[in-house]
């Protein structure tokens, strides 16, 4: 039953490596991102078939990534698993980062990025897309709410403890917030917090549920592309999301949780939810996949050709196969792994990185088989193929921008109470 | 009276004169749209009226005149009528179209399009097997669907269906997020990444500097600015017709396998082509109801 911790402890220079590296890479990112903001979409290797490329991906990824860890956040908060409480506001951080990523990398990859306000100024019911911005306004709401009553009690009592900028910093988040300085007013104040955060935690389900849903939704809904024309498209985004946020659940609280006695069960449950969800993205998949070839629609064919043996079959057979499902999945069931907090982490972080080739198969392939029978080959233009490879601006800016929200998810990580302070003053000894 | 003059003032014109008109009428259309796009600028400073403002003069109806000076007429008939009494249809008859892509050229002169934008492709199928085999040859302009798939998808209602079916896109509100590209199931929309064809050399060509003059409006290219950066598609030379002109490709069709005109209109070319059993429209079973019609 229990699993062994593995001492990881990291050697002294590790964390001003690991800033080093991380800021040349965020700077790295800024630049690119000022490259694409001066020369346009033309640093780009999109085309006019495959208008949608490596940034769509991570937008979606991200996304995914934060509705899952919101959900993840709900176990404890909504449906009382107050065994994993200790990951409540890590996952409701990642949840809030990702959710920034998603929107950098979305906000990039429009053409006219200075018109993105129009979004809303030119709102239109028609569109999955429109409403997809309409609910994230909600969602981020929810989350930075959620967030503010969680910590308020540690973020004041740190605002009186800490001093210069840390103690402004503090200030300044908990929004003048008085710190509860006797038991009993800490319990009334608790009490108080855990019932909006749990209002919060409910409303942010269904909201939750139609973000990812809704980005789905946004490929399901083109009935041009049958691979994308289907029901299940939205559940398996929501299946996805669910399994990347417990395995990153999994594999922070596996290397960055507080190593205390709940630390072992607190990783295993995570990794049993990444299991959970794996196992039936996989099913989903499995029908989805089984459906369209017997269906036979040539054009539907063809995308699965192209997934399984195109110009990048690894992407499906290391990126999404062997690194976001069967590596993972073994990793957590086989009895010599499971007991390993390391390995279960390790589970995580390959299911988490191996799920980024599930969002590029889901949309790249699509785009790459022409609608119309000889469309590819009637006008010879770079920007007229129907062949899609990053160009080196757009991995720069997306390794760049994914070790920015990195960043300052760390940053967050460090300064923000995420694991309970006064909680542990006041009622340290009832447990 | 009057009626009969004119009969016999055309009866005592001979043959060759009457060419020679007809010939510089269908001239004149060619250069029309160079002449006028000087003029264009000036016309977009007023408000784009839906009157035209100067309809090029054709020569008096002849039984078997030249199918651009009749659907010329069409055309002039037809912009009498209010916008939403005009239904804009395109009809190619394959078995005309030799595959000279001179209309993909063409459109592409007209709108000063980018590499990564083309309005009107010209797909090419191989039938058969050496040595018994041939060519087919489809052009593919934007299919202006009746009910079309790229405009609901717009977040920001950047693109729409005009009363006359002419599905447009404003430059200035399209954010560029090409969901309206992927959403369409022919492929017609590109988008303008801001490229040039002649990138690279010592200097960018001028021409493919110079304004184009889409939906009555003069688009200069430069920067990051509209229509750089947004989703383009063909609108029928919507800029032409609305001042009597033909759309440039049909215009420029050396087999005249292109016809354009208004379907509202019982005596309009178009109406005549598309009523027929040989006429067919591209992937009918999405519901999208094109208004480009393929005989074969």
């Amino acid at each position: 039953m229990q699993a062994t911790t593995l001492p990881i402890t990291l050697p002294r220079w590790a964390k001003p490596a690991y800033y080093v590296v991380v800021g040349f890479l965020s700077l790295v990112g800024v630049v690119a991102v000022l490259v694409r903001l001066i020369y346009g979409m033309k640093v780009t290797a999109l085309t006019s078939p495959i208008p949608w490329g490596m940034w769509v991906v991570i937008y979606i990824y991200f996304i995914g990534l934060s509705v899952g860890s919101f959900l993840m956040s709900t176990l404890v908060y909504v449906f009382g698993m107050h065994r994993y409480e200790k990951v409540g506001r890590m996952a409701l951080l990642s949840a809030l980062f990702a959710l920034f990523g998603g929107m950098l990398f979305i906000w990039i990859d429009l053409g006219h990025p200075e018109r993105f306000w129009y979004i809303f100024t030119r709102w239109s019911p028609t569109s999955v897309l429109a409403w997809e911005c309409f609910f994230y306004l909600f969602y981020i709401v929810a989350i930075l709410c959620k967030l503010w009553f969680l910590m308020r009690c540690d973020l004041a009592s740190l605002a009186e403890s800490s001093e210069g900028w840390r103690a402004t910093f503090y200030r300044f988040v908990s929004l003048g917030f008085r710190c509860p300085k006797t038991a009993s007013e800490w319990q009334r104040c608790h009490a108080q917090s855990m019932r909006v955060v749990r209002t919060i935690g409910i409303i942010g389900i269904p909201i939750a549920i139609a973000v990812r849903g809704g980005t789905g939704a946004i490929f399901a809904v083109v009935a041009a592309k049958p691979y994308w024309y289907t029901a299940l498209f939205p559940i398996i985004f929501l299946v996805s999301a669910l399994a990347s946020g417990a395995a990153l659940m999994a594999f922070l609280y596996a290397f960055f949780g507080k190593r205390d006695e709940d630390y072992p069960e607190i990783v295993k449950g995570m990794a049993n939810f990444a299991l959970l969800f794996l196992t039936i993205d996989m099913l989903l998949m499995a029908a989805e996949f089984l459906v369209g070839f017997y269906g036979r629609i040539p054009e539907h064919l063809e995308v699965y050709r192209q997934i399984l043996f195109g110009p990048f079959p690894y992407t499906f057979w290391l990126g999404q196969l062997f690194f976001g499902t069967i590596l993972p999945v073994t990793l957590i069931s086989w009895k010599r792994t499971r007991q390993s907090v390391f390995w279960l982490g390790v589970a995580g972080l390959s299911a988490v990185v191996g799920i980024v080739a599930v969002w590029l198969n889901l949309v790249i392939p699509a785009l790459v088989v022409p609608v119309l029978k000889g469309l590819d080959k009637a006008f010879f233009q770079p920007r007229w193929s129907f062949y899609y490879f990053p160009s080196f601006w757009e991995w720069a800016s997306t390794v760049g921008l994914i070790a920015l929200i990195v960043l300052g998810f760390s940053i967050a990580y460090e300064l923000l109470p995420v694991f309970g302070i006064v909680e542990e003053k006041f009622s340290g000894g009832e447990r | 009276m009057v009626k009969e003059k004119g009969e016999s003032v055309e009866q005592q014109v001979g043959r060759r004169d009457i060419l020679a008109k007809i010939a510089s009428a269908v001239f004149a259309s060619l250069v029309a749209p160079a002449v006028l796009s000087e003029t264009a600028q000036a016309a977009t400073e007023q408000q784009p009226t839906q009157q035209t403002p100067k309809l090029p003069e054709l020569p008096p109806p002849k039984p078997d005149e030249d199918p651009l000076i009749r659907m010329m007429r069409d055309l002039q008939r037809a912009l009498k009528k209010p916008l939403e009494k005009r239904r804009w249809v395109m009809v190619i008859d394959l078995r005309k179209c030799v595959g000279c892509k001179a209309c993909t050229v063409a459109c592409i002169v007209e709108n000063k399009l980018p590499p990564s934008v083309v309005y009107r492709p010209v797909l090419e199928e191989e039938i058969g097997k050496y040595p018994r085999v041939t060519l087919r040859f489809l052009p593919r302009p934007c299919l202006q669907c009746d009910n079309p798939p790229c405009t609901p998808v717009c977040p920001v209602k950047a693109t729409w269906k005009r009363p006359d079916g002419i599905v447009v896109i404003d430059y200035e509100a399209c954010i560029g997020c090409r969901y309206c590209i992927t959403a369409c199931p022919y492929g017609a929309r590109s988008f303008d990444f801001g490229d040039y064809y002649t990138e690279g050399t010592p200097e960018i060509a001028p021409v493919e500097k110079a304004p184009s003059f889409e939906y009555h409006r003069t688009w200069e290219r430069k920067g990051n600015e509209s229509p750089i950066g947004n989703a383009r598609k063909c609108h029928f030379c919507l800029h032409l017709i609305e001042r009597g002109l033909l759309p440039q490709c049909v215009t420029t069709c050396i087999g005249r396998a292109t016809y354009f005109g208004d379907a509202n209109d019982p005596e309009s070319l178009v109406s005549e082509l598309i009523n027929k059993p040989n006429a067919f429209r591209l992937k009918e079973d999405l519901g999208t109801e094109p208004k480009v019609y393929y005989l074969i």
